[in-house]
């Protein structure tokens, strides 16, 4: 394969691949922070309950 | 279901772009001028049309929010909204760095990419608004409307950025010279469009059940409070 | 008889924000002096001589009517706020389209009248003959600060119940208001050279007029969706 401009190919590539990557692992983050803030809410609404 | 679902397109997602990178890497002959900078295309223009095809369905779904109220629809425009910056800004970044190669600078008034800027200055703006309402049903209804304005803006942005280059000639990012392509290099790009659509159907589907999750949360907040 | 009713309406809602605006010159008086100020500035950014002025003419002439003007946009709809002044405004007689248009027109006037009194003092410090095609700059101004108009009443509107108003109303409106500034800004500086617009420019004068027509006719269906729900 031509090496020419091959560093730049993949910075190219590397750079399309961490946004991609970033913002999946942003997805998983938010997920896990509304997951425990669900668990909080039910957690409350039982105690209020009983 | 949902869940199924999420697998099972993340699986072929994958595997259609391992195939294609395979393709791409190995199987492609070199382009005579550009050395290996060129194979970037195969992602570069996939994620603009992955771009603006989101762009396009958020506008029908937030028009379909306005017309029926069902706040589903505005969960998918926002999931479709957000994926379709991430896929603009992967366009943008590598437009960069394949403008760089070419003509040693990271970036270039050129017609598309200038159009692409601005479309993602306005879904980012987008993604601002949603940031900056807290009720869900103003949030919805406002979001709803900029979607609309920025999609019809989106379409005069590209045909008036397209007039202003061709009256200032600068260098053109010719992403296809017209059809100049090789059969067989055009090929994977459109199986890369493919396998990008995947991919961001993927990330649509995890974003949405994400909103679904918000949405229980602030009901049973509502709940708890009344409590 | 219905036509005439609407525009006599629309008309009050204009005359009620004008003579408001008069009455106190608090907006136009901030609107103009940056707008002063901005020229004034840019004439120590850049140096006025006389061949790379008429090139950047028109851009800096419109950059900053986008600027003074977005004080003047922003005020549009938050001076309604105080006194529950927006609910009853929303529970008159008058429809939403017809505020619409009303408060579009009020700033309109507002607008030119700081864009006619910035030609002069450009046209001294840059050393510009403006007064040539003065016939084609009126009409290209207003079809211009139309564009602006419109797009900075319906996101005054939209973002009236915001916390953070005075910010996201600019990051909404410049990304949107591109196309427009872009063909104002072409056609003005054609004009500034003393050339009337040629062929090679009505395209950019079919935009604006685009762009006019379309986003008015798109306030007009959607703002009654911002402000009531």
């Amino acid at each position: 394969m031509d090496d020419r401009n091959f560093a730049f190919m993949f910075y190219g590539f590397l750079a399309a691949w961490v946004i991609v990557l970033g913002y999946v692992i942003s997805i998983a983050m938010r997920e896990s922070r509304l997951r425990k803030e669900l668990d909080r809410v039910r957690q409350m609404i039982e105690n209020r309950q009983n | 279901m949902r869940e199924k679902l999420i697998y099972a397109f993340s699986i072929v997602a994958m595997a259609l772009i391992a195939w294609d990178l395979y393709r791409i890497f190995m199987v492609l002959p070199d382009e005579a001028n550009q050395g290996a900078i060129y194979r970037i295309i195969y992602f570069h223009v996939p994620a603009a049309i992955t771009a603006m095809v989101g762009f396009f369905v958020a506008m029908v779904m937030s028009a379909l929010y306005l017309i029926t109220r069902n706040l589903k629809f505005d969960s998918v425009a926002a999931a479709v909204t957000e994926v379709g910056v991430v896929f603009a800004a992967v366009n943008l970044v590598t437009g960069s760095i394949w403008a760089r190669v070419i003509w040693g600078i990271w970036w270039t008034w050129d017609a598309r990419l200038t159009s692409m800027l601005i479309c993602w200055l306005l879904y980012a703006g987008y993604l601002m608004l949603r940031r900056a309402t807290d009720e869900p049903t103003q949030r919805a209804r406002l979001s709803a409307v900029l979607s609309i304005f920025s999609f019809v803006d989106v379409i005069i942005v590209w045909k008036s950025i397209e007039w202003w280059r061709t009256q200032h000639p600068a260098p053109v990012l010719s992403i296809r010279n017209g059809g100049g392509m090789a059969p067989g290099m055009e090929s994977p790009l459109w199986w890369n469009v493919l396998a990008m659509a995947l991919v961001a159907t993927c990330l649509i589907l995890l974003r949405m059940r994400q909103e679904g999750i918000r949405r229980e949360l602030d009901a049973l907040r509502r709940y708890a409070h009344a409590l | 008889m219905a036509a005439i009713l609407y525009l006599r309406q629309t008309l009050a809602v204009a005359g009620k924000d004008l003579r408001a605006e008069l009455r106190s010159k608090e907006t136009i008086n901030a609107s103009l002096s940056f707008a002063l100020v901005i020229l004034l500035l840019f004439s120590f950014a850049f140096d006025p001589g006389a061949e790379t002025v008429r090139d950047i003419s028109g851009g800096l002439l419109w950059l900053v009517f986008a600027f003074a003007g977005a004080l003047i946009l922003n005020r549009s709809f938050a001076r309604e706020l105080m006194n529950d002044c927006l609910d009853s405004l929303l529970a008159s007689p008058t429809s939403g389209s017809q505020l619409f248009l009303g408060k579009c027109i009020a700033n309109f006037v507002l607008l030119m009248a700081v864009e006619a009194l910035c030609l002069p003092v450009f046209g001294i410090f840059y050393n510009v003959a403006w007064t040539r095609q003065a016939g084609w700059l009126a009409v290209v101004f207003a079809l211009g600060t139309w564009a602006l108009t419109v797009i900075g009443t319906m996101f005054s509107a939209l973002t009236v119940n915001l916390r953070l108003r005075e910010l996201m109303l600019p990051i909404l409106v410049y990304p949107m208001m591109v196309p427009a500034l872009m063909a104002a800004i072409q056609l003005t500086t054609v004009l500034m050279t003393g050339a009337p617009p040629g062929s090679e420019n009505a395209i950019w004068l079919r935009l604006l007029v685009g762009f006019d027509i379309i986003f008015t006719i798109l306030g007009i269906g959607l703002v009654e969706v911002v402000l009531i729900g």
